[in-house]
This record gives structure tokens, sequence and C-alpha cells, in this order.
């Protein structure tokens, strides 16, 4: 299992799936900014240090992102 | 002969010699989306891929580019696969004139075989799932036909939708969507969620391919895509009742994933390498919740790459833009001769037309931005004249050459509607939209010096058939 997300440094990976030939590679998801990989990709996607700079997230870029589409007035009265 | 599902379509293609199987151990990444995306710069003629020996995987089935040729959608219309682009999208709109063909509900669906539920739900044991561009944020589903139905008025048939959107796979049982403003689904979630309430949908992955080409054509709202497919193949499209959600899905289909879209929730997502070549996202978009999956025993996950244009997604949707363009301008102006919107879901639309009068051009130009597509798309509009090809690109730029003077013929629309995606809109979904005619200036409009246009002659077309007998015969 890895241990920080490339995306986003995030320390919390979580297991998603396991190849069906045993150990040949793993799915993980980061806890905080949902990026999805598989284990056996290139550096460029799952090392930190090589993930490229302009496809980096932070945590405000996660807070601050557009709500699409935007959830519209209830009809419902309360 | 119609198909009724993604495997007699693959059949055939390899028949054709349009399907291409990658026999040898290849990896999940980078390598199916490699040779995706490299197969696309073959051209016109580009093959389908297979892919059934993926590292890792035990009984993994994956086609790639089944519609990224203009011979792969000759032959998913049952047109030879030599038919030529512009014949072909005529031929659509021959057919078009047969919709709606009602569906025919069939039993027995092949995805009845298998079936999952509730907390056993896990679509990466279902579907051998892979990423594509080294930007995206995760593993998409970019190909499946999304059906929903109209909350405030269900069970009515043109207000169903089937539509592609993309979907990220966020965990076994748990996806996300986008759903464009401008789309069909859009509304059906706006309603639910004003409503208070989830929206059902079922996600029906690998299916015939007329079930694509109609679920990706910009058609009204009230229109229904199956009704489409009907009249595209000639034949009533198979449906069947999905078990959970009662929804009509395909019946050839290889996965029917159901579900709700749960109201009023928005989780981070993407970003993804979309059509328009640039990626998008992260935003903040719908989730699904999944509480069914029904699948074929070793299901062929049909799966789409896209990507700096032309890619796959370019031919899925190219005659079906074209052609309720060119119908709903013609409902009005019956002087429009053809519709060139193939570029970019037509973000770019060529349209030849007559002119009754100065300032005729210009004004069906105009018409192109209040379409129902052109709210979203059309943020340039190029006008030429009756005897210019829109689809003959040089000829379009001696138009441009010649009959564009930018004092007069630029017309811009400031402050337009775009779809959100479009990377030239500012902010997001709006964007001044442009009509440049470049038609002939017709009386009372005297602008320019333009004498009389040189015409082939009268007998060229006869010497270019004795010219090519010759050359067939040397
Ligand atoms: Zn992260």
């Amino acid at each position: 299992m890895p241990e920080i997300c490339p995306r986003c440094a995030h320390d919390t990976i979580d297991l998603l799936f396991a190849s069906p030939v045993a150990e040949v590679w793993e799915v993980v998801r980061c806890a905080r900014c949902q990026y999805c990989w598989r284990t056996s990709e290139p550096a460029r996607r799952t090392e930190r240090d090589a993930y490229p700079e302009s496809f980096r997230m932070t945590a405000e870029a996660i807070a601050n992102a557009p709500e699409v589409p935007s959830i519209p007035p209830s009809r419902v009265t309360p | 002969m119609p198909y009724d599902d993604l495997r007699s379509f693959l059949r055939v293609l390899d028949e054709q010699g349009q399907l291409l199987r990658v026999t040898d151990e290849v990896l999940p990444e980078p390598d199916v989306a490699a040779a995706a995306n490299a197969v696309s710069r073959m051209g016109g003629s580009a093959p389908a891929l297979y892919f059934d020996n993926i590292k890792g995987f035990t009984s993994a089935r994956i086609a790639m580019n089944v519609h990224g040729s203009w011979a792969n959608h000759a032959l998913a219309l049952g047109l030879p696969k030599e038919t030529g682009t512009e014949e072909q999208i005529r031929e659509f709109a021959r057919r078009w004139d047969r919709f709606p063909v009602r569906p025919e509900w069939r039993d027995a669906p092949p995805w009845a075989e298998n079936t999952m539920t509730g907390a056993e739900v896990d679509l990466f044991r279902v579907l051998p799932l892979i990423r594509l561009n080294d930007g995206d944020g995760g593993f998409y589903i970019d190909k499946a036909a999304v059906v929903s139905e109209d909350p405030d008025d269900p069970g009515n048939r043109g207000k169903q939708n089937v539509g592609i959107y993309r979907i990220q796979v966020k965990g076994p049982a748990r996806l996300a969507l986008q759903p464009v403003p401008m789309h069909d689904i859009a509304l059906h979630l706006r309603k639910a969620e004003e409503r208070g309430e989830d929206l059902p949908v079922a996600i029906a992955v690998g299916n015939d391919p007329v079930i694509s080409i109609a679920a990706a054509t910009p058609m009204r709202y009230d229109e229904n895509e199956y009704e489409l497919a009907g009249a595209l193949r000639g034949a009533p499209a198979p449906i069947a009742r999905a078990p959970l959600t009662g929804l009509p899905v395909p019946w050839g289909s290889e996965v029917v994933a159901e579900g709700v879209i749960e109201g009023r929730q928005r989780e981070i997502e993407g970003p993804f390498g979309e059509f328009t070549g640039h990626y998008s996202g992260g935003r903040r978009l719908p989730v699904i919740r999944v509480d069914r999956v029904s699948y074929r025993t070793d299901p062929v996950f049909e799966h789409l790459y896209l990507g700096m244009p032309w890619t796959e997604i370019d031919y899925l949707i190219a005659a079906n833009t074209c052609v309720p363009l060119y119908k709903q301008l013609k409902a009005d102006f019956p002087e429009v001769r053809a519709v060139n919107a193939t570029y970019t879901h037509g973000l770019v639309v060529i349209v030849s037309t007559a002119k009754r009068y100065g300032g005729f051009a210009r004004a069906v130009g105009l018409r192109v931005l209040s379409t129902p597509h052109g709210l979203g798309y059309a943020s340039t509009v190029i006008m030429v004249d009756e005897d210019v090809d829109p689809f003959n690109l040089p000829q379009v730029m001696w138009a441009l050459s010649t009959k564009m003077n930018p004092s007069h013929d630029l017309i811009t629309v400031p402050a337009m509607s775009v779809m959100e995606l479009a990377p030239q809109a500012q902010p997001a979904g709006m964007v001044d939209k442009l009509i440049i005619d470049a038609t002939t200036p017709v009386s009372p409009d005297n602008r320019g010096n333009y004498g009389n246009q040189v015409r082939d002659l009268p007998e060229a077309a006869a010497w270019l058939t004795r010219l090519q007998e010759l050359a067939a015969n040397r």
C-alpha cells in the first residue's frame, strides 16, 4: 500500500480492489481528494515526487471546488 | 441486419477486418489507453481494438474504439465500410425521417445471467476498469447509456432519457456523474432535487452500436432515444425492464447497474480529459449509489479513449450532431443545404445556405445559436454559399479567403450560454459567440467587388468520369 497520495500528499489511502491474479497490483484511493489509481501504473501517476505539478491538488482547491450543477431551491415546504 | 448487442457487432467488425485483437499480455495502464490513443491516429478507417490478456486479470475483455472511424461508423449503421462521410450523414438524415419507431420489449435479457445486490455490489469485480489519461482523477465509465425518467412525469416515454455521461468510479458501489446543465438528465435531476428526492438511474455498459449513437445524439427534451435507435436500425430497438428501477434498458447490454443519484449531494470529482481536448474538474458533482448490478458472464467492457481530437468520441458525436441541427434549421429555412457540426460536438458549426435577400445568411447563422444544441455549443458559426460544401474544408477556406470582410461580416453576440466545459468561456458557461458570414452578398447588400464567380465548366463532370475511367484502366 502506498503511504501518501501522489496528487494531494494526504496520508490516508484506502484499498479498493486487489488483482484477481494474486499480488500483481492493487487499486487504491486517497481519502481526501478521492484520487484513485492502480499501483502498477507509471511513476508519473503514482509517486508524489514524479506526479506533475499541474495535476496536483491542494486541500483548498478541494474545499473550494465549484458545485456543478448547483443544487436548486427545494419545492418542499418544511 | 441490425445488431442486438455489442458481441454481434464485434463479430462483424472482425469479419470486415475492422477489429484488431491484441493477444499479447498488456498492462491495464498505460497500455490499453495508449493503444486506443494511437489507433485514432490511424485515420478514417482505423479498427476497433479487443484486449483479452491484461496483466493481473483472469477473464477481462475490453473493446476500445468500437465507433472510432468512419469505417466503423458505417458498419454500425449497416452501410458498406467504404461509405463516405457525407453519404453517411445524408443516410442518417434520411433514416431520421422514419423517427419515431417504438422499441420492442424482449424477454430473457442476457445480462440477467448474474446479479449482485446491496453490500455485495462491486463494480471492480464486474468490469476490468482502467484509467485513461495521466491527469484523470480515477477510473471512468465514459460510454455507458444512462437511463432516467422525468420525476414530474414518470412513465412519459418521450421524456425518458438515454444519454452518455462521464461517470467516475469512486468506490465499489459509488459513482460520480457529470450532468451538463444543457443535457436532459440535468433537468431530471433538478426536478428530483426540487422535490427532495433521489433520482433512480440505470447505467447500461456495452451496447449495440446504434444505442450508443442514439444516446449521444442531442435530441429534443421530449424525444425518445430508443425511438431514434429504431429509426436508425430500421427495426424496433429491443429493450427490457431493469429489475430494480423498472427503467427500460437495452436488451443486449453487457452490464446493467442500477441505483440512484443521491439528491442534493455533491462530492469532489475529476479532473478528466474531456472531448474538448482539455481536462475539466475538479468540481463537486452529483454522486450515485449503486444498489444492483446485472451482468453477462465474462462481460465485454466497451470503453472509449478521448484526448486531443480526433479520437473515438469525435466519430461518435459527428453525424448525430449534424443531423438534428440540419433538421431544425431546414424546418424554418428550406434554403439550408447542409450542416457540418462534426468539430468538437458542434462548438464550430458550418452551414451552407441559399439566400433570399441581403442579410439572410447571417440571420440563419443567428438561428443556429437558439437551437437546443446551439444553446450549449455553436460558439462559432461559419455561413457559406449553397455551392460551397461545408464538409470540404478547402472550399470553406476559399469562402473565408474571398467572401468575408471583417468590417461587416463578423457578428459578435456577447455573453451567450455555452456548456461549462468549453475552455474559452469566461466565466465558465458564458462566451461571446461569433457568426462569420462568408456568403456572397446579394441584393440589396451590394458590398464588395464580386462580379461573376468562376464556375466549373458544364462539361467538367463528364470529363471527371472519363478521366477516372482512364486512370482505372491504365
Ligand atoms: Zn489525495
